[in-house]
């Protein structure tokens, strides 16, 4: 584990690396990403967070942000994702607080492949700009948002995904869910496709709901309380976030701290 | 002895009188079968027992060993013993069967249940009811079969050993060889403990398996007619018109199905076309 707390250049090389973020000012860091390499990024504190990640031809690469932050936080970032890469950004976001992010990734050059993940528990404001853009032909974008959106929180998530004219047999795929527990919960999601070339394949699926009564009630009949049945069913949504990381260890530290934190709902 | 007692009971459902005063005593170990046609109100008493939210009594009690059950949450009932097996389980995506039942068993327990136990204790479930091993490791209910999840029932039942089980039309959506297996595993957890059943079946097969001895007709939202395993038997070969001409009572109609709100995890266009068919 490293601890970041000034502006750096950070190599991610084979294997897997943790990292820890923990700064009073703001930061500018570099991410760029070897063949094999999994990150993890646990973001303690920061004020406003600058990433500019690369990956460069032919790399297959993930990192997952983990943000429990006390603190509001605002996050500014690109990547650019080269020819024949497959590159996997996700964020864990178990923040109590305010939190703003922009991602911008381009799929640069022929076959890159880009995902855009989050699993967001959402207790304070949250607000996510995600923006995809596939810039040459053969290239692959996805964004996956899960959120669970509890009685302090409110989602908006601003979606999308761009094919450039030239960029042909290129795909654009984005699929958005918001769960809530309680009535009258705002949450704004916007999946938008601005579609420039004829031959290109692109989707989007959105759903914004409350949890079903019959399974609360389903679930309540073998003896669970309404609070063990919300954190059993948050966990299930937002748990898949730490499958990104190929390391069972670090997976079950995950699993844990989000279970403990569903659990003190 | 701890006795589930059902007193004048009135249940409304969505604005509409469904039981119109039932009473049924249910003293440890008994087996009470439920019968009557569709629509008048098997169904209702049991979900009134267990608490589903939709259905409101506005007249009568309902007491288990003492208290007062029509005070209690749903999962205060199911900790004070109550079980409902359900006519149509739900799919319960992202939760898997033992994280569900893990936590099921815990709530009923000062100290949780330890891992290797548990594991054992699911694994011989699993086998008594011929299930898929991978069965703990699927989430809840989600792409059984219609017969996987009412056998997926009663291992629920199986493990968290309730004192009081109810059974809505478990035998709908079994074949032969399954209603023989979860019947078989019903038996012997009586064999094991005082358990009370009560049975919704229309089918005499299932009686024969599970020998109520007691049955009552539910007609119109009243018991019409009480007697012991030969009117289950009666009712299977003569059908309900002797007991409405008998006693001279007309069943209820049967109501339109309700209509399934669309939700997180139904597909809005397929239930679009299911409601034009």
């Amino acid at each position: 584990m490293r601890d970041i707390h000034v502006n750096e250049d950070i190599l991610l090389e084979e294997g897997f690396a943790e990292f820890v973020i923990d700064s009073q000012r703001d930061l500018d860091l570099s991410i760029r990403c070897l063949n094999h390499s999994q990150a993890l990024f646990r973001i303690r504190n920061a004020k406003s967070l600058r990433i500019r990640g690369f990956a460069d031809d032919g790399v297959e690469s993930t990192v997952l942000f983990w943000n429990e932050c006390e603190a509001p936080l605002t996050c500014d970032e690109t990547y650019e994702v080269n020819e024949h890469t497959h590159l996997v950004i996700a964020y864990g976001e178990c923040s109590g607080s305010k939190t703003d992010r922009s991602t911008y990734m381009a799929l640069r050059k022929p076959y890159a492949h880009g995902e855009l993940v989050s699993a967001s528990l959402v207790n304070a404001p949250m607000d996510y700009r995600m923006n995809v853009v596939n810039f040459a032909p053969h290239t692959l974008g996805e964004i996956r948002n899960f959120a669970v959106v509890l009685k302090q929180g409110k989602l908006m998530i601003d979606a999308i995904g761009k094919i450039v004219k030239g960029a042909i047999r290129s795909r654009s795929h984005q699929t958005s869910r918001a769960l809530s527990f309680e009535e009258g919960q705002r949450s704004t999601i916007l999946p938008e496709l601005l579609i420039d070339e004829n031959d290109v394949e692109a989707s989007h699926a959105m759903s914004i709901g409350r949890v079903d009564d019959e399974q609360l009630y389903y679930m309540m009949s073998r003896g669970l309380s309404l609070s063990q049945c919300t954190a059993l069913l948050s966990a299930g949504y937002l748990m898949p976030v730490a499958d990104v990381i190929d390391n069972e260890e670090v997976r079950n530290a995950l699993r844990n701290e989000l279970e403990r934190k569903l659990s003190a709902l | 002895m701890k006795t589930l007692e059902i007193r004048n009971l009135h249940v409304d459902v969505e604005g509409k009188n469904i039981l119109k005063g039932v009473d049924l005593t249910v003293k440890e170990g008994e087996v009470h079968a439920l019968m009557g046609p569709n629509g008048n109100g098997k169904s209702t008493l049991l979900a009134a027992i267990m608490g589903h939210p939709k259905y409101t009594v506005t007249e009568g009690t309902i007491t288990y060993d003492g208290k007062n059950v029509l005070e209690m949450t749903v999962d205060e009932r199911s900790k004070a013993g109550l079980f409902l097996a359900m006519q149509y389980p739900q799919e319960i995506p992202g939760v898997t069967n033992s994280d569900f039942l893990r936590a099921a068993m815990n709530v009923r327990r000062e100290s949780p249940v330890p891992l290797f136990t548990f594991i054992k204790s699911m694994e011989k479930t699993i086998k008594d009811l011929e299930m898929k091993e991978d069965l703990a490791h699927r989430f809840l209910n989600e792409g059984f079969s219609g017969g996987e999840k009412k056998r997926n029932e009663i291992v629920q039942m199986e493990l968290l050993k309730p004192d009081v089980a109810m059974l809505d039309e478990l035998d709908s959506g079994l074949d032969v060889d399954a209603l023989h297996v979860v019947a078989r595993a019903i038996n012997n957890m009586r064999k094991e403990y005082p358990l009370s059943l009560i049975v919704v079946s229309h089918y005499e097969r299932f009686y024969e398996l599970i020998e109520p001895q007691f049955v009552h007709v539910l007609v119109d939202g009243k018991i019409a007619v009480e007697g012991d395993a030969s009117l289950a038997k009666r009712i299977d070969e003569e059908g309900y018109d002797w007991i409405y001409k008998d006693y001279n009572i007309q069943p209820a109609s049967v109501a339109a199905p309700v209509k399934r709100s669309v939700t997180l995890g139904s597909c809005a266009i397929s239930e679009k076309a299911k409601a034009a068919k």
